[in-house]
């Protein structure tokens, strides 16, 4: 395989908009195509992240949309869906099509529109990512996934409630270090703890937000990046799936998936959970950034919640997860959070990260859920 | 193309006897995993040898939440809880749990399947046993 870097990233900022997803999403490719110095024509393909276009925009076909009003109507056009991994598996996807040698120049991003309709149609939408058939009949929701996940961690772990609130309150603090973030405010454990609940024992401040917003990232091959300065490599990028029902699954407290994507990603990039400096996951609840921090192997299983309580992945900790305000602060497009998550770790590689850059971050590690846990991308950047 | 046999049960013929009350695993005859339907090839020897088998309906609550905000078709349901359930026979399955007050729900609390059924859908439900 060809060596894959980085040259460019966009993020919109993520809140409500009256823009379409696929507005949105334009918006973060110009950005990215001119922060990586490369003209739209040489843009060779296209991978395109967006979720429930179908529900809240009535809208298939996005990815020739997206092309369409970026303004490149003639590459080819693939759209992923893995729930909300789905611009991570597409990202995945551009570095193996450059790797095999098919094109030297791809765009990969999503986009999403969910503010449009309220929060009871929005949660039904992202509800369809679960079973048909044996889950959304139940009435089952995404807190109540994790609520699950929550409850089966703190019988086995110890976990508790307040652990799961310092998260909150850990990445609403980043959250306030991030001009695009959708929150830009502190809170307290008390304030998590006071918080309506949502899905017991998850209460609203232990959930991301609904949001709007558009991500984007120009990958090329090395003999582009080569003499690029701003260039940051694609060290590895996996992917792992797990059974699709919750019933199915074993071990509530445990992502299968991420271990395993992870494990493929560390070996693929030569290094190991030790060399992080920092990482952007996917915090949708506050429980699955403990789950996701001990299944990437950065703390022992059953430690994630200690850790956060104890700073070790605030910015200044041990390992510095979700500077950038993470999906709970920065906010949720679904379909374009992968994009975002690799937009604020080649941010830190550069350098760029202004007041919540991480000292001297030499690699960075990106990690996407979709679903019921069914769908894990993990990816490691890196530093020349 | 070579024929293939039919899939020994089905995601209909499942809660066609769910509705009258009984559970229906598959049992892998080569290595004795037992799963809920409907699966192709075993997930844990790679073969596709199953034969139904009849489950308990009996387990134990693993995990459980009470969904407070509900999808637009449940909010009149709301406040209603949703258990994993680790089914003595092994496998697990998730279900709404009925006639257990929402602040007497318990990891480790035994319960027994009943199916929850509204005009032509069935789902899974469980009731302290």
């Amino acid at each position: 395989m060809r060596r894959v870097a980085v040259l460019g990233v966009g993020v919109t900022k993520f809140g409500k908009h009256d823009r379409t997803s696929g507005e949105l999403f334009a918006e973060a490719a110009v950005e990215a195509l001119a922060d990586a110095g490369i003209e739209p024509r040489q843009v060779q393909a296209l991978y395109y992240g967006n979720v429930v276009g179908g529900e809240t925009e009535k809208q298939l076909h996005t990815g020739p949309q997206a092309a369409s009003i970026l303004g490149i109507p003639g590459v080819p056009t693939t759209r992923i869906e893995t729930a909300c991994a789905s611009s991570h598996a597409a990202f995945r996807h551009a570095v193996m099509e450059i790797g095999a040698g098919v094109s030297d120049v791809v765009l990969v991003g999503g986009g999403e529109r969910v503010l449009n309709v309220t929060t009871e149609e929005s949660t039904e939408y992202f509800a369809y990512a679960s079973d048909a058939t044996w889950e959304q009949t139940l009435g089952l929701t995404f807190p109540g996934v994790f609520a699950l996940i929550a409850r089966a961690h703190m019988t086995k772990y110890g976990t508790t409630e307040e652990q799961m609130a310092a998260v909150a309150v850990k990445n609403h603090h980043h959250g306030t270090l991030n001009p695009k973030a959708q929150f830009q405010k502190e809170i307290t454990v008390e304030q998590v703890m006071r918080s309506p609940k949502v899905a017991d024992p998850l209460k609203l401040y232990d959930c991301c937000p609904f949001s709007d917003g558009g991500a984007a990232v120009v990958l090329v091959s090395e003999d582009i990046a080569r003499g690029r300065r701003r260039a940051i490599w694609v060290l590895s990028s996996a992917a792992a799936s797990d059974f699709m029902l919750l019933g199915d699954k074993r071990d509530l407290s445990r992502v299968p998936a991420t271990e395993r994507a992870a494990a493929a990603a560390y070996r693929d990039a030569g290094c190991g959970p030790e060399d992080v400096d920092v990482v952007e996951l996917h915090d949708c609840f506050t429980m699955a950034e403990i789950v996701a921090t001990e299944g990437l192997g950065l703390f022992e299983a059953g430690t994630g919640g200690v850790a956060a309580e104890k700073g070790w992945t605030s910015l200044g900790g041990k390992v510095p997860v979700n500077p950038s305000g993470g999906l709970k602060a920065k906010g949720h497009p679904i379909g374009a959070t992968g994009a975002a998550q690799v937009a604020e770790i080649v941010t830190q590689l550069r350098g760029e990260a202004g007041p919540r850059q991480v000292d001297g971050a030499r690699t960075g590690l990106v990690h996407t859920l979709g679903g019921n846990t069914a769908t894990v991308c993990v990816s490691l950047l890196g530093r020349e | 193309m070579k024929a293939v046999s039919e899939p020994v049960i089905t995601l209909k013929n499942f809660f066609e006897r769910a509705r009258e009350g009984q559970l229906t695993g598959i049992r892998c005859t080569a290595c004795g995993e037992i799963a809920i339907p409907p699966k192709e090839f075993c997930p844990a020897c790679g073969k596709r040898a199953w034969a139904p088998v009849p489950l308990s309906g009996e387990g134990t609550i693993d995990s459980f939440t009470v969904i407070r905000v509900a999808p637009r078709s449940f909010a009149g349901d709301a406040p209603y809880a949703i258990a994993h359930v680790r089914l003595v026979e092994g496998p697990g399955l998730l279900g709404r749990v009925l006639d257990v007050p929402l602040d007497r729900l318990s990891v480790g609390l035994r319960v027994t399947f009943r199916p929850l059924i509204a005009s032509e859908q069935t789902s899974v439900g469980f009731v302290p046993a």
